[in-house]
Order: C-alpha cells, then structure tokens, then sequence
C-alpha cells in the first residue's frame, strides 16, 4: 500500500490529532513569507500552492489538493522563519495538526514511524525529480515530465500557476498543451 | 526585535488576506461612497498606497544603512514613535483625522488595479519585515513623511506604517457595511 494512503489511515484512526479546522476562501493566504509554521494540514477539499517570491516574480514550487498533507516543510523542520507563502487557489477546508501532536502520535507506535519514515524517503525521491525538472533545458521536455507524473494537476490547478511552476509563460504552456 | 518583527508580519499577513478578499468584490461596491466628501473602498486603498510609495523605498534605504542588531536584542519605542504609532491603531470608534491633502485621494478615478498595487506593497512589507530581522530596529532611524524635522526609529516606522494600512482597512470594512444598508433601504422603494 501507499505510504500515504497509510498515513491517512493513521490519522482517520487518530481524529484526536487534528486540533482545528480552518476554511479558506479563494486567494487567502494561509502563511506568508517570514513567519514561522510547524503545523502540517490535512488538505479536506479544495487546492492550495506553495510559492515563493523574489524582486521579480513568483515561483511555484508544489501544489496540495483533497487528501494531501501540506506544510511549510522548511519551517516545520527547522522551527525558523521561512521564506514560503502557502495560498488557497480556491475555496479550501483544512484540518490541523501541531507538530508536537504529529510527533508524539508518530513515535507511539514503531509501526507508524516506518510508514512516516517510507514517506520521509518518498518526499526526497519527489524533490529529486523536481531537481530534474528544473534543470531541464526544454519547456516542451518539462512540460512532457510533468504531465506524465501528475495528470491530474491540470485539472485541478488554473494554467497560471502550472506555467510558474514549470518556469514558462502562460502563452508557451498554452502552444505546448495544443501540440 | 524577534517579538516585534512577529506581530508585524502578523499583522500583514491579516492586512493581505483582507486585500484578497476585497479584489473579490464588484467594482460598484468598492467605488461607492456614502457621501461626496467620504471615502470609497478604493479610496482608503489608494490613500494607504501613496503612503506606501514613500515609505516602502525610504525603509529600505534606511535599512541598508542601518546598523546590525545584537542576539537577544530588545525594541524599545521612543516617546514620539509611540505616540504616532498608537494614535494609527484602529479604536472600537473610528476617529476621524485630518488627512494632508497630498494624501488625499478623494477625487481620483480608482480601478481595481489600485488592490494590486496594494497587495504588492504588502509582499514587499514582508520582505522588508524578514530583512529587518538583522537590523538595529532602536538605533536605525528612518524620516517620516509629515514632517522633515522628525525622525523615527526604524521599529517605530515600521509601526506606524502597518497600524495605518489596519486603520483604513477598518475603515473599509465600515464603507462596505454602510453599502449594504444603502442597497438594502433603496430596494426596498
């Protein structure tokens, strides 16, 4: 199984972990640049991105949607500012859950940290192939990259925002969808 | 400092949200004003803007020049800064104040475009907020723009800026809820 369908079966089984809700509305920003954020949350419905931003413009990094865990991953690790905004795209509900809690419901049980520790190990082969995606010199080859591993962004996520996250404008994703 | 600069980013981050979910709003509501020498929406909006244009670049040179802070280091606000800094926070009562009339934009044509601006701004408030986590914010002085006689510390700049741009943003709000009572009593006729 699924390393993460595990995990959400860990926290199905473990509602007491959530300690909040909270709802977004389409464009609220549920952390800005600069603060700091240990929570993880639990994506209920709706569509979230992670980006950051420089003199120039914005950068996409990832994407959260229904059922997807989202955090400042930066922050949550290092308990620092971080220089991440994390927006709703749409309308979002979420569920959170403090770091603490999330640790000590991890650490109860050795089975859960396998889970947590297959997870950990799923996130860096993510970010390595993010590392390739970014480094690839061709809009048409990112472009390919990307839809061959997630399908579904571009029927979840406005063009705007897929074309940032594959550093090309909105008018090449565009020609490239037609090709 | 780290407790300052906390609140503040707080602070915008609400400001931001607000700006959001204003950009959301028709254009009718966010032009409309209760009485010809009122405010609209866009107004208030644009009236934080020209502060904003003065104050972002002039921080941020300020900053450049501004001495490193110390670990562990305390803001102290002065006497003046205080004053001005409370005297923006928003009360249960709005007060009213004078506004200088280079800063008045009563009368302009405003778009939408005007939140954008605004919005801007307030990415480029935090960048600024993170930057001045390195900062002397007691010993860095920045001018203001009421008057050139006066200089403020930096922290209490910082201060006066974001509780002004909290200000208006009530005062937003209280436009918007007296729309309302207006598009209700007239649909009643």
């Amino acid at each position: 199984m699924n390393p993460i369908t595990q995990l959400q079966q860990i926290l199905i089984d473990h509602p007491e972990v959530f300690t909040s809700d909270l709802e977004l509305k389409r464009n609220e920003y549920l952390k800005v640049k600069g603060t700091t954020d240990t929570n993880l949350y639990l994506v209920k419905s709706g569509c979230l991105r992670v980006f950051i931003e420089d003199e120039f413009e914005e950068h996409t990094i990832r994407f959260g949607y229904e059922g997807n865990i989202i955090a400042a991953l930066d922050s949550y690790i290092s308990e620092q500012p971080s220089p991440y905004y994390i927006q709703a795209i749409r309308q979002t509900e979420l569920s959170v859950i403090t770091k603490q809690d999330f640790d000590g419901l991890i650490q109860s049980n050795p089975e859960y940290f396998q889970v947590w520790h297959k997870i950990l190990g799923l996130l860096i082969y993510q970010q390595l192939e993010r590392e390739v995606d970014i480094l690839t010199y061709s809009p048409a080859e990112r472009y390919r990259r990307v839809l061959e591993r997630s399908p579904n962004l571009f029927q979840e996520v406005p063009s705007k925002y897929i074309a940032s996250y594959l550093r090309m404008t909105p008018e090449t994703l565009s020609r490239l969808k037609k090709s | 400092m780290e407790k300052l600069i906390d609140d503040l980013v707080e602070r915008t981050h609400i400001v931001l949200n607000e700006a959001e979910a204003l950009k959301e709003l028709q254009k009718a509501n966010l032009q409309w004003r209760p009485s010809s020498e009122s405010w609209s929406v866009l107004v208030c909006i644009e009236h934080l803007n020209r502060y904003g244009r003065f104050y972002i670049p002039e921080i941020k040179q300020r900053m450049q020049d501004g001495k490193p802070s110390k670990p562990g280091q305390v803001f102290k606000t002065g006497l003046l800064g205080n004053y001005f800094a409370k005297s923006m926070l928003p009360k249960e009562k709005l007060n009213t104040m004078k506004t200088f009339s280079n800063m008045n934009p009563l009368n302009s044509t405003l778009e939408k475009d005007t939140i954008d601006e605004f919005i801007q701004q307030q990415k480029q408030m935090l960048q600024i907020l993170g930057d001045c986590r390195t900062v002397d914010l007691n010993k860095t002085k920045s001018a203001i723009s009421i008057s050139k006689l006066i200089k403020l510390k930096l922290g209490d700049t910082l201060r006066v800026v974001i509780y002004h741009n909290q200000r208006h943003l009530v005062q937003a709000h209280k436009v918007l809820r007296e729309f309302e009572v207006y598009q209700n009593s007239t649909q009643k006729v």
